[in-house]
């Protein structure tokens, strides 16, 4: 399923481009958020909870509660419901300790 | 209330706690610990939490060993249901001046002639240890695996819960007041709950020691001085040690949940009570941090806070009898390593209490509050 709306984020979609998903190349939109195309290929674990490790997926939307954060192009805790979609970008879950 | 007790406790601290646990421990019977706000609320429940044993004098060396021997087997000893988190994932200490190389080739000696497994660490192996670390300018650093860092709330808890179970009893948001002494013996405390008849009485007030050394007329020379600390929000893990450096005057771990807590010390800080937090403790600390620590400056901070040094005049701690009034035990001026030594702490502070013989016999005579009159001050070399 693909999230098209959103209460007060307009969620563009560009062009069709590849990109990086845990070192598999994965399809979505320029310009939609990192999570909503990952949603839409039926990645729902983003990250884990803090402290038992529990998974986590789209929560707010807005950036705001850190369900989301995933490494990207190598930084770290990056909001993947308010970062866009870019060519080639590698996405990665975070390596949490224990 | 009770109105009469053996042993009155000032101070709900990791401190005071740890000193009625062992007094419970020890068959002390009537003990009532005061806390005028609630358990861990001033600097324990404030401070950096890390535990470490390279220090550079016998004293220290002795004391805070033996704490985390203690730390160690904590948990199990006080039946407390929480992990206390005690992590020993080590503490590195950076030397950027040929001084502090010499000085850090003398305390490596003396901490191994402890038993310390300390490691001499050269630039290029710096990064194996903190893989983070930008070496520029590192000239050396020692680094002791067995320091670690542990929960200090749960310390706290675990304490006052296992005090409790023994009997104590532990009232929070009770002031004290005032305390009555007769020629050189203490008579009652009084508390806005009422009076407590007893002869003993130990100050772990921490941060407000000097003032409980007032109501009693003796001159504690300490004095409180806010320190700030800052958090992030949780990264995966980018590095395991305490990094502490003498040089930039910081100190910053990665705790277990994978927030990074870091905090300076401000060699302008004004004495007093002030308990406020700066935009400028927070650019500072994090331009000097990311220095050393690169990638960190990526990080989101989350919060900041700051909490009080009880500061004595040598930076080491006030612990023992007063000379002056019987009764009257002093165990204060931490300096910004109460919650470290904590255990030793309070078995040394009981062990005076229940004249028992001392683990650790050379506290009576260096570490005792007439040293500051005597001239005899106690010097520590690796103090931030």
């Amino acid at each position: 399923m693909r999230i098209q709306d959103h209460p007060i984020i307009t969620y563009e979609k560009g062009k069709k481009v590849k990109f990086f998903f845990e070192g598999k190349e994965v399809e979505g939109y320029e310009d939609e958020p990192i999570a909503v195309a990952l949603y839409a290929r039926g990645y729902f674990e983003l990250s884990k909870s803090l402290k038992y490790k529990r998974p986590r997926g789209i929560f707010c939307c807005i950036g705001n509660c850190s369900s989301c954060l995933m490494k990207v192009d190598d930084q770290l805790n990056v909001r993947t419901c308010t970062r866009q979609v870019r060519e080639g970008m590698k996405v990665e879950l975070q390596k949490w300790g224990k | 209330m009770k109105n009469k007790a053996q042993v009155v406790i000032i101070g709900g601290g990791v401190i005071g706690c740890a000193i009625a646990y062992e007094l419970a421990k020890r068959k002390v019977k009537d003990i009532v610990l005061l806390e005028k706000n609630s358990l861990a609320s001033g600097a324990t429940g404030r401070c950096g939490a890390g535990v470490r044993q390279q220090w550079g004098t016998e004293m220290n060396l002795k004391l805070s060993i033996g704490s985390v021997k203690r730390f160690e087997i904590l948990q199990e000893e006080l039946e407390y249901p929480y992990d206390l988190e005690f992590e020993q994932t080590g503490y590195f200490m950076p030397a950027y001046t040929e001084k502090q190389v010499e000085q850090f080739k003398i305390n490596i000696a003396l901490q191994r002639q402890f038993g310390l497994d300390v490691q001499w660490v050269q630039p290029d192996e710096a990064r194996s240890i903190v893989p983070i670390i930008n070496t520029h300018g590192l000239l050396a650093a020692t680094f002791h695996q067995k320091d670690g860092h542990l929960n200090p709330f749960h310390v706290n808890f675990a304490y006052a819960r296992a005090a409790q179970r023994l009997g104590v009893d532990i009232h929070c948001h009770t002031k004290v007041l005032g305390i009555s002494t007769e020629k050189d013996s203490i008579k009652k405390v009084s508390t806005d709950k009422g009076d407590i008849a007893c002869e003993i009485v130990v100050n772990a007030a921490g941060g407000w020691s000097q003032s409980i050394g007032e109501m009693v007329g003796i001159n504690i020379p300490t004095y409180s001085e806010r320190h700030q600390i800052l958090i992030t929000e949780p990264y995966e893990p980018l590095f395991k040690p305490m990094v502490m450096s003498f040089y930039h005057n910081f100190y910053t771990q990665q705790e277990p949940n994978g927030a990074i807590i870091m905090g300076i010390g401000d060699p302008n800080e004004m004495k007093g009570y002030n308990m406020e937090h700066s935009l400028a403790f927070a650019k500072k600390c994090s331009s000097l941090v990311t220095r050393v620590l690169p990638p960190l400056k990526n990080a989101r901070m989350i919060r900041q806070w700051s909490g009080l040094y009880n500061m004595s005049p040598d930076k080491t701690p006030i612990i023992g009898e007063a000379s002056t009034l019987n009764g009257f035990y002093m165990a204060c001026g931490f300096s910004g390593h109460g919650f470290m030594i904590a255990p030793m702490t309070s078995v040394l502070i009981a062990q005076m209490i229940t004249k028992e013989e001392l683990d650790i016999p050379e506290v009576k005579t260096k570490l005792d509050l007439d040293r500051f009159e005597r001239g005899e001050l106690f010097i520590e070399p690796s103090v931030v």
